[in-house]
């Protein structure tokens, strides 16, 4: 097990820069999740850490060591790729085993390693298979089999769920959980699904543009986005963004709905701004239900049923809002909506920075 | 696939089969029955099959040393492209300054005819000292670049991931050609050891220029030396273009499957 830290790290194609200054520390055993959308460098820098992508500048260092000029083969790290990365022409054994015979790891010991990852996986019948003749959910588990095996100081994960079908991904990603709370590895997870981040993460970091946005607990992240893009980009549906102003101690909605907001924020008396509601926090009222909180009415646009629950998007004076309300509340376009608002429950942005006020 | 006649397809197929193979059955009813090929109207089976004109072949020139010579130097360039070509494919699929004048530059060299370089090529086989060696019957031939690209196409198609892997495990580049590109690349391999072997068994015109006695000449020249031979001999002439033909056409029927995946390899995607 070891630490990770990125001081600095900046990478470059060519002349664009496409990671710009990243600093990152991660404590021994922790399992840190590097989320964003596509394009935000997340993967470029898991690759940056595995040394399969130069630094252009800055500096990583495993468990202190400084590791730039260090080939991936000695810097004693295992990686899962998106694509598995399973060598086709040799068996799951084989495969599992290939990088020890390389690091002169006895066969009887390789035996033991393999053996003992297959059993912790539920892969061990499948040892004398080649990967073509297994399913995407199994090869996927020969992948971290294979991470497992070589009992490396850093895991890395770059996007291992994202060739799965849904319902095996959420499988998937209870089992790398499982597995997480059992070898309680130093990890680094690459993904763009906000919902495996919530779920896997002892810390998130939210990346977007080469820059990281906001580096958290999943309960910080949610509760607290530092900035209208974190606060867009996790949870799900995400954030509700409109834009509105602060009037008499109180947050405008484009509607006109005022919500009250608490002494500290009266300081931005009169800014225009960001306002954030998460659509789950907004609480559904009948339509004559009594409430002593700030209520939004709205028509609703779209209604989509999903049994447990229904989401519905709402015409919030020109702008959607999309809220979660109780099955069968709302049936169908056209019916006005009622939703209590909790003054806790409101977020504010800058409307140019971005940045949470 | 079109549906509907697949009999007038196959019919078709047939025809055009039949063409392509007359020559070659020609060729062998010809050095069994010592006929005369211009005799009207030609014979379609043969009469009175002997396996004389083999045994002619064998024992009238030094049929045995041809064809060791042209074994040894048909496995040095088997070798040397099966090899060779695969260091330099690996190398164009990686990312280096020039690559794409390198890349350029190989093409246009696709495009001089070998006889325009037989002259440098026998200087420098002379310097090197491997004038009248098999050695240096194959040189020339130990590398050809359509075949490096056959190979680049082929390390091409592994996923990047795969090479990735095989680095974060341990593996050398050397180790990752041989390891994991290779054993992924049967059918360029295939098509490498068919087409060195093709044309090293063929060709005529370099070892005619490098070999200074007999002992040293290969099939091709074989032939041209025993046409010198003998006159009116049409059937051992044909015994001989048998025993010639015979082991290329051997080495592409055991690869032809990978054969024709490496040649089309590349050309469509999935």
């Amino acid at each position: 097990m070891a630490t990770v830290s990125l001081r600095q790290v900046r990478k470059a194609f060519g002349g664009v820069e496409v990671v710009h200054g990243v600093d990152l520390e991660i404590a021994d055993g922790e399992f840190v999740v590097l989320v964003g959308p596509s394009g935000c460098g997340k993967s470029t820098i898991l690759r940056m850490v595995a040394g399969l992508e130069d630094i252009t500048s800055g500096e990583i260092a495993i468990d202190g060591a400084v590791v730039n000029e260090r080939d991936p083969k000695d810097r004693d790290i295992a990686m899962v790729f998106q694509d598995y990365a399973l060598y086709p022409h040799m068996s799951v054994a084989e495969n599992m085993a290939f990088s020890l015979r390389y690091r002169g790891v006895g066969k009887p010991e390789i035996r033991r390693r393999v053996e003992e990852a297959a059993s912790i996986l539920d892969i061990a019948h499948l040892l004398a298979r080649r990967p073509r003749e297994l399913s995407g959910g199994q090869r996927q588990r020969v992948a971290m089999g294979r991470a497992i095996v070589r009992d490396p100081k850093v895991f890395l994960f770059d996007e291992p769920l994202s060739n799965l079908d849904a319902k095996l991904r959420v499988q998937m990603r209870t089992e790398i959980k499982r597995l997480r709370d059992r070898l309680r590895a130093t990890t680094i997870y690459v993904t763009h699904d906000q919902v495996e981040a919530m779920t896997l993460a002892d810390r998130i970091v939210v990346m977007q543009g080469g820059h990281i946005q906001q580096v958290g607990t999943p309960e910080e992240i949610y509760d607290t986005p530092a900035t209208s893009f974190v606060a867009g980009f996790m949870g799900a549906p995400a954030m509700n963004l409109l834009p509105g102003a602060i009037a008499g101690g109180a947050a405008v909605l484009p509607d006109g709905t005022a919500i009250p907001l608490p002494p500290d924020a009266h300081g931005y008396e009169g800014e225009a701004l960001v306002i954030g509601l998460r659509p789950e926090r907004l609480g559904y009222l009948a339509p004559d239900a009594p409430t002593d909180r700030p209520v939004i009415d709205a028509p609703a646009v779209v209604v989509e049923p999903l049994g447990s629950e229904t989401l519905v998007t709402l015409d919030l004076a020109g702008h959607a809002l999309h809220v979660k309300v109780p099955p069968r509340s709302v049936r169908r376009p056209g019916e006005r909506v009622r939703l209590a608002i909790a003054p806790d429950s409101v977020h504010l942005f800058d409307r140019d920075t971005g940045r949470r006020l | 696939m079109r549906r509907g006649f697949p009999w007038a397809r196959h019919a078709v197929l047939v025809l055009v089969s039949a063409v392509m193979l007359l020559p070659f059955y020609w060729v062998l009813k010809t050095a069994i029955t010592d006929e005369n090929i211009y005799a009207y109207p030609p014979r379609l089976t043969p009469l009175d099959p002997h396996l004389f004109n083999f045994v002619d072949v064998w024992y009238l020139i030094p049929f045995p040393r041809y064809l060791l010579n042209s074994v040894i130097v048909s496995a040095l360039a088997v070798a040397g492209n099966v090899v060779l070509n695969a260091l330099a494919g690996y190398a164009l699929t990686r990312h280096f300054p020039a690559k794409r004048l390198v890349l350029l530059l190989l093409l246009s060299c696709m495009l001089i005819p070998f006889q325009a370089t037989i002259i440098p090529a026998y200087l420098i086989s002379a310097r090197l000292g491997v004038l009248n060696t098999h050695l240096g019957l194959a040189l020339p031939l130990l590398s050809t670049i359509v075949c490096i690209f056959i190979y680049k196409a082929s390390f091409e198609a592994v996923p990047k991931s795969l090479i990735d892997a095989a680095r974060i495990d341990g593996l050398s580049e050397w180790r990752i050609i041989a390891t994991v590109l290779l054993p992924l690349s049967k059918p360029a391999i295939a098509t490498n050891v068919i087409l060195a072997f093709i044309w090293s068994w063929n060709s005529f015109m370099w070892p005619l220029i490098i070999t200074r006695d007999a002992e040293m000449q290969t099939l091709p020249l074989g032939l041209a030396r025993f046409l010198s031979y003998l006159e009116d001999t049409t059937g051992a002439l044909y015994a001989f273009v048998v025993m010639v033909l015979l082991p290329g056409i051997l080495v592409f029927l055991m690869a032809q499957k990978e054969f024709i995946r490496g040649l089309t390899s590349g050309a469509t995607k999935g």
